[in-house]
C-alpha cells in the first residue's frame, strides 16, 4: 500500500505515533555551537538535535534547512540543560552530564565523549540536573539540580571538587557574576542565595516570596530563572518577575506580568523574559513593557541569544518550549521562522 | 603635338575641297590608287626606325632653318631676302618630307589594326567551337549518369543466394556455363527460377484451401454428433441423483454451486473461488489440530442465475430489446415527452446497476459473532462494493454512544489506513460521473455498498492510481496475496468493534472496567470517576476550543469516531475529548484535556495538563494490556482518573487561602515537582505503589 498521505488524510500507526510524539514534545534546553553556526536543541524524550543557523538564515533557505541536521538520543529522560565550551557541547537531564565533541557532532558521529554523575546521597530517584553553568575563570562547571546541592565539576581532571549545601528544594537555576567568582542559585523553595566560589560559603539569601511587592502564593515560591548583571539580579517564577539590587537586598521593579516566568536574560539595556504564554516579553528596568513580540510555542522555557563574535550573520534570538518547534528571532521585532524537530 | 595634329587634318580639308569637281576626281582618284598602292608598297619596304631617324632630321633641319631666318630678319639687310628665300625653299623640301612621313605612319597605323580584328575573328572562332564541345560532353555524361543510375524492377525482389540457386535450379534454366562469366545472363536466370517457384508455391497454397474446406466439414460433422451427446449425459445424470441423495456425497451441491460461479462477472469469480480457497485451507487447518468442524469463512453465491444467464446472450436480444424500446420511446415521444431529469435519472440507475448475483461471505469470530460480507459487482462501473453485518451470539444491548461502531456504514471503514471507501477505486469512473451528473459515489454508498480499495483487491481489480486503464482485468494472483491479511484484518476489526461495544456500555453507566488482568496498571484506589461518556459529531469536536493541535497535526480526519468524556472529583471536573481511530486498537485513541478547576486549565496554559495529555497518549504502550489489546480504551481512561487523582493532591496548597485543602495528599510520592516545567509524579510503579516521575 504505498499512498501519499496529504495531511487530512487518516495516516498509518507509525505516523500517528510519531504525530502524537511531535505534538507533546517540550524542547527544555538550547546552546549555540562555539563557531555560531549551529543551534543544539534538547527535548524531553532525551534527543539532541542540531539546526543549522547559517543554513537556516541564507538566502536560499528552504524546508528542510529548518529540520535538524542530526538528531541523536542523547538522554534517557529529559534533557534539562546544556552549555557549550569551546570544543565540547555538555548536556544534563536524568543526574549525568555527558559530553560531546562538537566537531564529531557536526560529523554525524554521535558518540558521547565523556560522562560524570555528580556524589548523590542514596535516593530511591536519582535526582535530576536543571542547571549548568560554566566558570570560565577556573575552568569548572556548575551543576545543579533535584539533590538541592550545587556541585562544581573540574573540567580538567572531570572530578567533583566542592558541593555547597543550603537549598531546602530543588534547584530551577544558575547565574554567575561576572566580576566576582560568586554564583546565584534560584530555587523551588524560593528563595534565590549567593554562593562565594573561594569560600564554598552562602554570602546572601533572598527569600523572594516573603517580599510582598513580588509575592504571588497562588503561584507558588518557586524561583524559575534569574539572570545577573554587576550588582543587579533579575528573577521571577512563582513570585512576580523582579528587578533587585543586590547589595541591599531590595526589590527595584516588580514588571507586571502575571504568568509565571521560565527564562530571563539580560540585553543591551533590556530585559527579556518568557514563560507561560506564547510571547516573548521585552522590558523597560524601569518596568515598562516594551514589546511582546508572539511565538509559536504556546510556552517558552528557554532564550538564547547568540553573541558568538565568530558569525556575526548568525546573531539571532532563538526560543523555545512546549512544542517542537524552536523560533528564531532575526532581531528582536519579530518571528522570522521556526526551526522544527 | 598641335602642329602635328594640324599636320593630319590637312589632307582631309584638302580632299573634301575637291570633292565638288568630279571630273577632276575620277582622274585623280585613278592616279591616287595609283600612288597610294605604291605608296602602300613602299610601306613595306621601309624601316620605320629609319623613317623615324629621317623624321628627327628632318624637323632639326626645319628648325635650324627656321632660326636662321629669324636671325636674317632680325639683322635686316638687303641681301637678307634672297638669303630668306633661299632658305624657304629649302624649308618647303623638307615639309614634302614631313607630309610623306606622316602618310606613311598613317597607312602602317591602318594596316596594323586589320591585322589585330583578322586575329581577333579566328579566336572568336575557336572560342564557339570548344563552348559547343563543351556542352556536349557535359550533355554525355549526364547521359552516362542517367544509364547508371536507372534501377530495373528485378532489384527489389528478394532472390535466393548464388549458390542456392546453382545448387537447386535445374540446369536448363541456370545455364552455368553462360551465366557464370555474365552477371547479366545469370540475373536473367535466377529471375526465371524465382518465376518458376513462385509458381509452384502458388499451385501448394491452392491445394491447402481445399484441405483446409475439407477439414472443417469434418468438424461439423463431429461437433453434431457431440451436441446429439448432451441431453444424453444429462438423463444419466438425472437418473443418479436419488443415488448421490442416499450416500451422503454433495457432489451436486457443490457442482451447482459451481454451475452458478460460472455465471458471476469475473471479479466476484476470482473472489468467490480465493475465498472457497481459503475458506478450505483454514478448515483443513483447524482440523488438523481439533475436531472441530465448523468453519470459519463460508461462501455462497446469491441472486437470481437466469437474470444473469439473460445478461449473456445480448446480441439478438438487446438489440430486439433496443429496437423496441426505441419504438416505445417514440411513442412516449409522441404522447408526451419526458423531462431531462427522469432521463439523467434513468442513465444513473443504469450505470449504477449491480450484477444480479453477488457472493455471500460468512466470517466466524472465536465469540460466535459473524460478519456477514455480501459482495456485489457494479457492471458499468467495473467495481466491486460491499456491505457489512455483524450478528453476535448473543443480544447486545445497545449503548446510545455506541451508534456507529456496528453500523454497516462505518464498522469496515479504514480498514487499511485511507481506505474509507466512499471514493471510487476506479479512477475512469469520473469520467463516467461527469456525464450523468454524478458528483461523487459518497451519495450512494449507502443503498451500493462500500467501494472498499480492498475489495477490489480481493476481487482481483487493480487500478493504477494515474490513469485510467478500460482494460482491468480480474487477477487471481492479486486477490490470493491479499485474502489472508484481509480475512485477520477484518476478524481483529470485528473483535475490537465488538469490544468497545462491551467497554461502551459500562462507559455510559460511569463505569470504567477494567479487567484483573489490566488492574496492576492502576493504583488500588481511585477516587476520580468518569460521569460522562457520549459520542459527538465531528463538527463538535472541531469547534472545541483545546483541540486545536490535535485538528492542526491532521489527526481529526472525518473518518474518526469521537466522543467526550468527564471525568469528576468533588469541584473539579476534567473534559477529555477523544478521537477514536477506527483503526482501534493498533491506532490509539487521541485525548485532549480541559481541567476546569480554579479556572480553566489546558495544554497551552498548564504544562502538566499537557505532561497528562502525553502520558495517555504517547506513553499508551505501557496501558495496552495482554494483546490484542482491546482494553486500550478503557485502560487509557482509568489512567486519566489517576491522573486527575495525582495532579489535584500534589497541586501546591495556597497559603493565603484558609482552610484545608480540598484534595489531601494520599498518594505516595517521592517529589512534588521535577524539572523546569515542574512536573507532577505521574507515574506509578506497580509492586511498591509510589508514584515517580517518568
Amino acid at each position: 500500500m504505498e499512498r501519499a498521505v496529504p495531511p487530512a488524510v487518516p495516516l498509518g500507526q507509525m505516523e500517528v505515533f510519531q504525530a502524537l510524539q511531535r505534538l507533546h514534545m517540550t524542547i527544555f534546553s538550547q546552546s549555540v555551537s562555539p563557531c555560531g553556526k549551529f543551534l543544539a536543541a534538547g527535548n524531553n524524550y532525551g534527543q539532541i538535535a542540531i539546526f543549522s543557523l547559517s543554513a537556516a538564515l541564507s538566502s536560499e533557505a528552504k524546508e528542510e534547512s529548518k529540520k535538524p541536521i542530526v538528531t541523536f538520543q542523547a538522554h534517557d529522560g529529559p534533557v534539562y540543560s546544556m552549555v557549550s565550551t569551546d570544543r565540547h557541547l555538555l548536556s544534563a537531564g536524568d543526574g549525568e552530564v555527558k559530553a560531546w565533541l562538537w566537531a564529531e557532532i557536526l560529523k554525524k558521529g554521535c558518540k558521547e565523549l565523556w560522562r560524570r554523575q555528580p556524589p548523590y546521597r542514596t535516593s530511591l530517584e536519582v535526582p535530576e540536573i536543571n542547571a549548568l553553568l560554566l566558570v570560565p575563570k577556573e575552568n569548572s562547571l556548575i551543576l545543579a539540580g533535584g539533590d538541592c546541592q550545587l556541585h562544581t565539576m573540574d573540567l580538567e581532571t572531570g572530578t567533583f571538587t566542592r558541593a555547597l549545601r543550603g537549598h531546602t528544594d530543588y534547584i530551577h537555576c544558575l547565574a554567575l557574576r561576572e566580576r566576582s567568582p560568586e554564583v546565584l542559585s534560584g530555587g523551588e523553595d524560593g528563595a534565590v542565595r549567593l554562593w562565594d566560589l573561594r569560600t564554598a560559603r552562602e554570602v546572601q539569601t533572598i527569600e523572594v516570596y516573603k517580599h510582598e511587592e513580588c509575592s504571588r502564593p497562588h503561584n507558588g515560591r518557586w524561583i524559575g530563572c534569574l539572570a545577573t548583571d554587576s550588582d543587579w539580579m533579575v528573577c521571577g517564577g512563582g513570585p512576580a518577575l523582579t528587578l533587585w539590587h543586590l547589595r541591599s537586598s531590595t526589590p527595584t521593579t516588580v514588571f507586571p506580568m502575571r504568568a509565571p516566568q521560565k527564562h530571563v536574560t539580560f540585553y543591551q539595556d533590556l530585559i527579556l523574559s518568557a514563560g507561560q504564554g506564547r510571547c516573548v516579553n521585552q522590558w523597560q528596568l524601569s518596568g515598562e513593557l516594551k514589546a511582546q513580540v508572539p511565538g509559536s510555542s504556546p510556552g517558552l522555557l528557554s532564550l538564547s541569544l547568540n553573541q558568538q563574535p565568530a558569525a556575526p550573520e548568525c546573531k539571532v534570538l532563538t526560543a523555545a518550549g512546549n512544542s517542537c518547534r524552536v523560533d528564531v528571532f532575526t532581531n528582536l521585532g519579530y518571528r522570522a521562522f521556526s526551526l522544527s524537530f | 603635338m598641335s602642329s602635328e595634329s594640324s599636320k593630319k587634318r590637312k589632307p582631309k580639308v584638302i580632299r573634301s575641297d575637291g570633292a565638288p569637281a568630279e571630273g577632276k576626281r575620277n582622274r585623280s582618284d585613278t592616279e591616287q590608287e595609283g600612288k597610294y598602292y605604291s605608296e602602300e608598297a613602299e610601306v613595306d619596304l621601309r624601316d620605320p626606325g629609319r623613317d623615324y631617324e629621317l623624321y628627327k632630321y628632318t624637323c632639326q633641319e626645319l628648325q635650324r632653318l627656321m632660326a636662321e631666318i629669324q636671325d636674317l630678319k632680325s639683322r635686316g639687310g638687303k641681301d637678307a631676302a634672297i638669303e630668306i628665300e633661299d632658305r624657304r625653299i629649302q624649308s618647303c623640301v623638307h615639309f614634302m618630307t614631313l607630309k610623306k612621313l606622316n602618310r606613311l605612319a598613317h597607312i602602317r597605323l591602318k594596316k596594323g589594326r586589320d591585322q589585330t580584328h583578322e586575329a581577333k575573328q579566328k579566336v572568336d572562332a575557336y572560342h564557339l567551337q570548344l563552348q559547343n564541345l563543351l556542352y556536349e560532353v557535359m550533355h554525355l555524361q549526364k547521359e552516362i549518369t542517367k544509364c547508371l543510375e536507372f534501377k530495373s524492377k528485378h532489384e527489389e525482389i528478394d532472390l535466393v543466394s548464388l549458390e542456392e540457386f546453382y545448387k537447386e535450379a535445374p540446369p536448363d534454366i541456370s545455364k552455368a556455363e553462360v551465366t557464370m562469366g555474365d552477371p547479366h545472363q545469370q540475373t536473367l536466370a535466377r529471375l526465371d527460377w524465382e518465376l518458376e517457384q513462385r509458381k509452384r508455391l502458388a499451385e501448394k497454397y491452392r491445394e491447402c484451401l481445399s484441405n483446409k474446406e475439407k477439414i472443417l466439414k469434418e468438424i461439423e460433422v463431429k461437433k453434431e454428433y457431440l451436441s446429439s451427446l448432451q441431453p444424453r449425459l444429462n438423463s444419466i445424470m438425472q437418473a443418479s441423483l436419488p443415488v448421490q441423495e442416499y450416500l451422503f456425497m454433495p457432489f451436486d451441491q457443490a457442482h451447482k454451486q459451481y454451475e452458478t460461479a460460472r455465471h458471476l462477472p469475473p471479479p466476484l469469480y476470482v473472489l468467490f473461488v480465493q475465498a472457497t480457497a481459503y475458506g478450505q485451507a483454514c478448515a483443513h487447518m483447524k482440523s488438523s489440530q481439533t475436531p472441530r468442524q465448523d468453519k470459519t469463512l463460508s461462501v455462497a453465491i446469491e441472486g437470481s442465475v437466469d437474470e444473469a444467464k439473460a445478461l449473456f446472450k445480448p446480441p439478438e436480444d438487446s438489440q430486439d430489446d433496443e429496437s423496441d424500446s426505441d419504438a416505445e420511446e417514440e411513442q412516449t415521444t409522441k404522447r408526451r415527452r419526458p423531462t431531462l431529469g427522469v432521463q439523467l435519472d434513468d442513465k444513473r440507475k443504469e450505470m449504477l446497476k449491480r450484477h444480479p448475483l453477488s457472493v455471500m461471505l460468512d466470517l466466524k469470530c472465536k465469540d460466535d459473532s459473524v460478519l456477514h460480507l455480501t459482495f456485489y459487482y457494479l457492471m458499468n462501473l467495473n467495481i466491486m462494493t460491499v456491505k457489512a453485518k455483524v450478528t453476535t451470539a448473543t443480544e447486545l444491548i445497545t449503548p446510545i454512544s455506541a451508534g456507529d461502531l456496528l453500523s454497516p456504514d462505518s464498522v469496515l471503514s479504514c480498514l487499511y489506513p485511507g481506505d474509507h471507501g466512499k471514493k471510487t477505486p476506479n479512477p475512469a469512473n469520473q469520467y463516467q460521473f461527469d456525464k450523468v451528473g454524478i458528483l461523487t459515489l459518497r451519495d450512494y454508498v449507502l443503498d451500493l455498498g462500500h467501494p472498499y480499495l480492498w475489495v477490489q483487491k480481493l476481487g482481483g481489480l487493480h487500478f493504477p492510481k494515474e490513469q485510467p486503464q478500460h482494460t482491468v482485468v480480474a487477477d487471481h494472483s492479486l486477490s490470493a496475496s491479499h485474502m489472508e491479511t484481509t480475512m485477520k484484518l477484518l476478524k481483529t476489526r470485528v473483535q475490537s468493534r465488538l469490544a468497545l461495544h462491551k467497554q461502551f456500555a459500562s462507559l455510559e453507566h460511569g463505569i470504567v472496567p477494567v479487567t484483573s488482568d489490566c488492574q496492576y496498571l492502576f493504583p488500588a484506589k481511585v477516587v476520580s470517576r468518569l460521569v460522562k461518556w457520549v459520542a459527538i459529531a465531528h463538527e463538535d469536536y472541531m469547534e472545541l476550543h483545546f483541540t486545536k493541535d490535535i485538528v492542526e497535526a491532521g489527526l481529526a480526519g472525518d473518518t474518526n469516531l469521537y466522543y467526550m468524556a468527564l471525568v469528576e472529583r468533588g469541584t473539579a471536573k476534567l473534559q477529555a475529548a477523544v478521537v477514536l481511530n477506527p483503526g482501534y486498537s493498533s491506532i490509539p485513541p487521541i485525548f485532549q484535556l480541559c481541567l476546569n478547576w480554579k479556572g480553566e486549565k489546558t495544554n497551552s496554559n498548564d504544562d502538566n495538563i499537557r505532561a497528562m495529555e502525553s502520558e495517555v497518549n504517547v506513553c499508551y504502550k505501557e496501558l495496552c494490556g495482554p494483546r490484542p489489546s482491546h482494553q486500550l480504551l478503557t485502560n487509557q481512561l482509568q489512567r486519566l482518573c489517576v491522573l486527575l487523582d495525582v495532579y489535584l493532591e500534589t497541586e501546591s496548597h495556597d497559603d493565603s487561602v484558609e482552610g484545608p485543602k480540598e484534595f489531601p495528599q494520599e498518594k505516595m510520592c517521592l517529589r512534588l515537582f521535577r524539572g523546569p516545567s515542574r512536573m507532577k509524579p505521574f507515574k506509578y510503579n506497580h509492586p511498591q505503589g509510589f508514584f515517580s516521575h517518568r
